[in-house]
């Protein structure tokens, strides 16, 4: 326990320090971009996908700009690759090592010991999406901006949800792989073609990140709710993996 | 060592009522019925066998890490079912694997051994451990194979528990060690321990265990003593020549004396006594003043594989 304690209070101040550093500086920014927002429009206009996204930042003012910033920038790049390593070397790792067989051997049954781990790994993933959010609104307050705190709580639950998705997928893999880079560079792989796609205006909407765009949060923001039917649909995903996950595990032979 | 609080079971303290485990097209245990260990008092049963036999593969089934395709088992009164978290309670099992954390220090490494243990046990641990000069603040990294499984048996003595099963705890120890460890499980035995320990050393098994099982191929091959094992080991002599004298025609010749002859290969010929004193038979062989006197002659101490060979003739250990 304090071993996947210590772990994930590392692996989650490292993440966080990440993100906090990437939105600090966006909203820095925020007063320049504003003022050349034109500018910026005409450069992206070549690519018909980037075009649409700065054309919604300049639509949706400071909370487009700061959700695409935080959740759909920095959350769903860094926060999926932080994902999918948080949870390749939960049980594949283990076999790599060679210490499957002493995890297993203490007196503490497989389902605790996964659940564990897999809640451990949840909130290395999630706390950093809520902490470094709701740093947002004192920052904001230095350019003279404000965002509602519950908005941008909407916004963490529903970005931390599909990581976590991301997180119980490579979860699963690894409860039933032996290979925790071969797993890790699979799911990268699938994220970075699922991205790929999404900047193709004509597949796009084929793309799982049209579930976390900026007209997305920008939707939670300006509705103040949630989409339930994604939220919904990411919640079931996560408990179909983790369930899948108890079910390798508890047949894995060490 | 205390034990715990609840009551011996009736029973021998490890039962396995036809344990099978397959994996895919190989056998890795054939229904396998045995019991090991005293309800009344605690002893040391040798599990022994070449790599590949199914000791580990039994072991693991025992302690739940492995579940079985067939048949039942009961460890110190437990029923072993689900992933046997209840008899990894009452057990303690330490793997013939040696991997660990290696990022962890020693003493860390042994809190985490020990989770789901009497509150008692890592301070027992960690006596036992310092008791073999390990040191407790340095990472684990910095283990040679011989201080992890010393960590390892540490971690394994100190739980109060009936029954403790140990795959090959000595593995890789100088023989100094290995003789701590055994002594140790001695006097833990006659505090009533049940101990299953395997191994591929033969004196060490026959020096602590009442009781040898020996297993070849995921089967049973023989449930015996080390006084036994001994005895037949003593009517069991080797003899081998230098390299320039025709082995078959030596094995030859002996069978035409009418001695029997229980195996030959290139190293030399093994033949059966008529009694444990080789004196006889070797003054015989003098006699014979036109034959190739050998120059080795092995009597009494056979290792693993000469054991498997003579005693039970399978090859391969």
């Amino acid at each position: 326990m304090g071993r996947e304690f210590k772990s994930v209070v590392w692996r989650s101040l490292g993440f966080a320090v990440i993100l906090e550093t990437m939105i600090a500086a966006a909203i820095i920014w925020w007063p320049s971009f504003a003022e050349n927002i034109g500018t910026i429009k005409s450069l992206a206009s070549p690519i018909p996908m980037l075009r649409d996204m700065v054309s919604s930042l300049e639509a949706g003012g400071i909370a487009a700009y700061v959700t695409g910033q935080h959740y759909f920038k920095a959350c769903n790049t860094l926060g999926a690759a932080a994902a999918v390593l948080f949870a390749v070397g939960a049980v594949a790792g283990e076999v790599h090592r060679g210490t499957l067989e002493l995890w297993l051997a203490r007196p503490v049954s497989r389902v605790r010991l996964l659940t564990e781990r897999y809640l451990f790994g949840i909130a290395a993933v999630a706390l950093p999406v809520f902490a470094t959010s709701a740093s947002i609104p004192w920052l904001l307050s230095t350019v003279d901006e404000t965002m509602q705190m519950s908005d941008l709580m909407r916004c963490s639950l529903h970005a931390s949800l599909f990581l976590m998705a991301i997180y119980s997928l490579t979860f699963l893999w690894s409860a039933m792989g032996t290979q925790p880079t071969r797993i890790a560079m699979a799911v990268l792989f699938l994220a970075i073609f699922q991205f790929a796609i999404y900047m193709v205006k004509t597949i796009t909407h084929y793309s799982l990140f049209r579930l976390v765009d900026i007209e997305t949060f920008v939707e939670i923001t300006s509705k103040n709710q949630l989409n339930w039917s994604i939220v919904g649909g990411l919640i079931a995903v996560n408990l179909v993996c983790y369930g899948a996950a108890l079910f390798a595990f508890q047949r894995r032979v060490p | 060592m205390d034990h715990p609080a609840h009551a011996p079971p009736a029973g021998a303290p490890i039962q396995s009522d036809g344990l099978t485990r397959r994996f895919g097209s190989t056998v890795a245990l054939h229904p396998l019925d045995l019991t090991v260990g005293l309800p009344e008092r605690g002893s040391i049963v040798g599990l022994l066998g070449p790599n590949g036999s199914g000791k580990s593969t039994f072991m693991r089934l025992l302690v739940g890490l492995v579940r079985p395709d067939a048949g039942k088992a009961r460890v110190d009164g437990v029923q072993l079912s689900g992933d046997g978290t209840a008899v990894r309670r009452r057990t303690t099992y330490a793997p013939g694997e040696l991997h660990m954390y290696s990022e962890m220090r020693a003493s860390e490494h042994l809190a985490w051994l020990l989770r789901g243990r009497d509150p008692g046990a890592l301070a027992r641990a960690t006596e036992a451990a310092l008791e073999f000069g390990l040191p407790l603040d340095q990472r684990v990294r910095g283990y040679s194979h011989g201080m992890k499984r010393q960590l390892i048996f540490a971690a394994a003595i100190a739980p109060k528990v009936r029954v403790r099963i140990l795959d090959e705890p000595t593995e890789g120890l100088d023989p100094s060690i290995r003789s701590t460890i055994l002594d140790r499980l001695e006097r833990d035995a006659q505090d009533g321990t049940t101990v299953l320990l395997s191994s591929h050393h033969l004196p060490e098994v026959g020096r602590s265990c009442e009781r040898l099982v020996f297993m070849n191929e995921g089967k049973l091959l023989a449930d015996t003593t080390a006084e036994e094992v001994a005895r037949r080991s003593a009517r069991v002599l080797r003899l081998g020549w230098d390299a320039g004298v025709d082995v078959s025609k030596m094995e030859a010749r002996l069978r035409e004396a009418g001695v029997e002859v229980r195996s030959a290969d290139d190293n030399g010929v093994s033949v059966q006594l008529d009694a444990p004193d080789p004196r006889p038979f070797l003054g015989q062989l003098a006699s014979m003043s036109e034959w190739p006197a050998p120059n080795r002659i092995e009597h009494g101490s056979l290792s693993m594989a000469e054991l498997y060979r003579e005693l039970y003739g399978v090859e391969g250990c």
